[in-house]
């Protein structure tokens, strides 16, 4: 046993790396710890198997065995690793990542901002048709939800007229990948909220674009849900404003949410509504699979 | 009766004494091979996240359209394949990820196995700790002479074997040769870059500093990316050694011992 012992080489420190020495282990338990380490991966591989095709999405699935996909999601239903089951975990992990970023998140964090000679192309990124220009005459703001218990509705002058206008320039970023740093100019949220305070007990605002249109031209209202803290952010703007003039018709004229903060599909355009809500209200892209905290 | 002399023999031969080299410690050995579907997966939902805005563009192509290498390098391919099934634009994406318009259902997927990785990267580390593993991947001076040893070594192996001439592996006096080692300890590198550049994309707000590590957003995708085709590129070598090197070789990333006593007493 002793002799096929590696001789003891010469300590160079301690990130020297220590020579290879064998031992000696009685054949049985080689064996037997053997065995159990092969089964262990047999097992192990087939779970991962199991599970990879569990995880697959549909489509991806119908791609790969065109014939077989139907039989093996069957199969793999009956040992409880089913659609609805997928969608579940899918969704936990989607919520657990999304307390991750909460646990992240402090109001008092500012969103970089940048000079406006590193400002870079913004592309016009509506799912659907770009809406406008007919909307625009008849265009203003709905407030609901508010502490005074009645409506209010602002047109575009009204809201400039009476609030400061604030410009940053920062970075907004695309659930897709892309990402611009644009100068924008807006009035903050957090005036809007000071002079019309929404219900105390109101802790979402749901942001809604009725002018919003999908591939085809048809109506297709846009919503999204922005917590009040939030929209209470001083870098959370309803901007009116990109690189200094109004917006246009591809940017969300005449008024939009910017929360660079927020992906940039929480950060709608055109809004034509806002109301406060007590709970979380529905969420466009969180309806299409998307997460709906969306905090960067 | 009491005296049966075959069973004696028999429990005599199992008390024998095998005498092996230990090689890997367990939660290495776990986390090695957790790593495989993971990363596979990483790479095929990652690769549908990029599908839907790629990072490295060129002026769009007045045949194609096309601005993003990776479709160009799937058309190349359909091509030369004479591939006529689905759309050739996104060959390489329908064989190497989920598949183009998947956005959704991948990133779901990719915080899955990213937040898995995170934890199994963890229990690799662990492993090398606890193992002293980690001691063979310290890079040292004379692997810079060594690597290029072994790489006229392994340009020699094909043509010498054909000139039926010997051809002698270079002496080896550590765990790894210096090829070996530059690549094993690239991993944990890459992985580490490739998990902070990823948070640096996910959060840029709440981890700006992170962000700034990397320049700016897009610099934390080059990084994420690159650190992908660096893992990913890993596996084809890393496969096709190991099959070169043998059953031991392979075996010992399961059980965790060696049989090659002699090799290694010897140094």
């Amino acid at each position: 046993m002793s002799k096929h012992r590696a001789p003891r080489a010469p300590r160079r420190g301690w990130l020297a790396e220590r020579p290879e020495g064998a031992i000696a282990v009685p054949r049985r338990r080689l064996a037997a710890q053997s065995r159990r380490d092969f089964l262990f991966f047999a097992v192990g591989t087939l779970a991962a198997a199991a599970g990879t095709w569990w995880l697959l999405p549909d489509r991806t699935k119908a791609r790969l065995l065109p014939k077989t996909h139907d039989r093996l999601d069957t199969l793999a239903a009956r040992v409880g690793l089913s659609r609805e089951n997928r969608e579940r975990a899918l969704d936990r992990a989607l919520s657990f990542d999304d307390d991750v970023a909460e646990a992240l998140y402090s109001k008092d964090r500012r969103v970089r901002t940048y000079s406006r000679s590193e400002v870079t192309p913004l592309r016009n990124n509506y799912d659907g048709r770009t809406p406008g220009p007919e909307y625009l005459a008849s265009w203003s703001l709905g407030l609901s939800g508010l502490a005074s218990g009645s409506d209010q509705r602002l047109s575009i002058d009204q809201l400039l007229r009476r609030f400061a206008l604030h410009g940053q320039v920062t970075r907004l970023v695309c659930v897709e990948g892309w990402s611009a740093v644009a100068w924008w100019g807006g009035i903050r949220f957090a005036d809007v909220l000071a002079a019309f305070p929404p219900a105390p007990s109101a802790r979402w605002a749901a942001l809604r674009s009725s002018v919003n249109l999908d591939g085809a031209g048809r109506p297709d209202p846009y919503y999204v849900s922005i917590d009040l803290e939030t929209a209470r952010h001083p870098q959370t703007l309803l901007a009116t404003h990109l690189a200094g003039r109004p917006l246009t018709l591809a940017h969300g004229a005449p008024l939009r949410l910017l929360a660079p903060m927020k992906l940039g599909l929480k950060n709608i355009k055109a809004v034509t509504d806002i109301a406060y809500t007590v709970d979380e209200p529905a969420d466009y892209w969180n309806e299409r699979g998307y997460s709906r905290y969306d905090g960067l | 009766m009491a005296h049966h002399p075959t069973r004696r023999t028999r429990q005599a031969a199992a008390n024998d004494l095998a005498h092996v080299v230990p090689k890997h410690h367990v939660l290495v050995r776990l986390s090695h091979w957790v790593n495989v579907p993971l990363l596979l997966g990483l790479i095929a939902s990652g690769l549908s996240i990029y599908w839907a805005a790629p990072v490295l563009l060129h002026p769009p192509d007045p045949v194609t359209g096309s601005r993003d290498y990776l479709r160009d390098l799937g058309l190349a391919i359909a091509r030369a394949l004479h591939d006529a099934g689905g759309d050739q634009r996104f060959w390489l994406y329908d064989h190497l990820s989920l598949g183009a318009r998947q956005l959704a259902v991948a990133l779901r997927l990719h915080w899955v196995l990213a937040y898995l990785f995170m934890v199994n990267g963890a229990l690799y580390l662990l492993g090398l700790a606890a193992g002293g593993g980690w001691r063979a991947l310290v890079p040292r001076a004379s692997d810079i002479l060594d690597a290029f040893r072994m790489i006229r070594f392994y340009l020699g192996v094909v043509p010498m074997a054909i000139l039926r001439r010997p051809w002698p592996h270079p002496p080896v006096h550590s765990k790894y040769n210096a090829l070996q080692r530059a690549a094993y300890f690239a991993m944990p590198v890459l992985g580490t870059l490739v998990v902070l550049s990823g948070w640096a994309m996910h959060k840029p707000v709440q981890l700006g500093w992170l962000e700034r590590m990397f320049v700016n957003y897009n610099g934390a995708r080059i990084v994420h990316l690159g650190c992908m085709l660096g893992l990913g590129g890993f596996i084809v070598p890393h496969v096709v050694l190991v099959i070169a090197d043998g059953w031991d070789t392979f075996r010992s990333m399961i059980v965790g011992w060696s049989a090659r006593v002699r090799q290694a007493s010897h140094e």
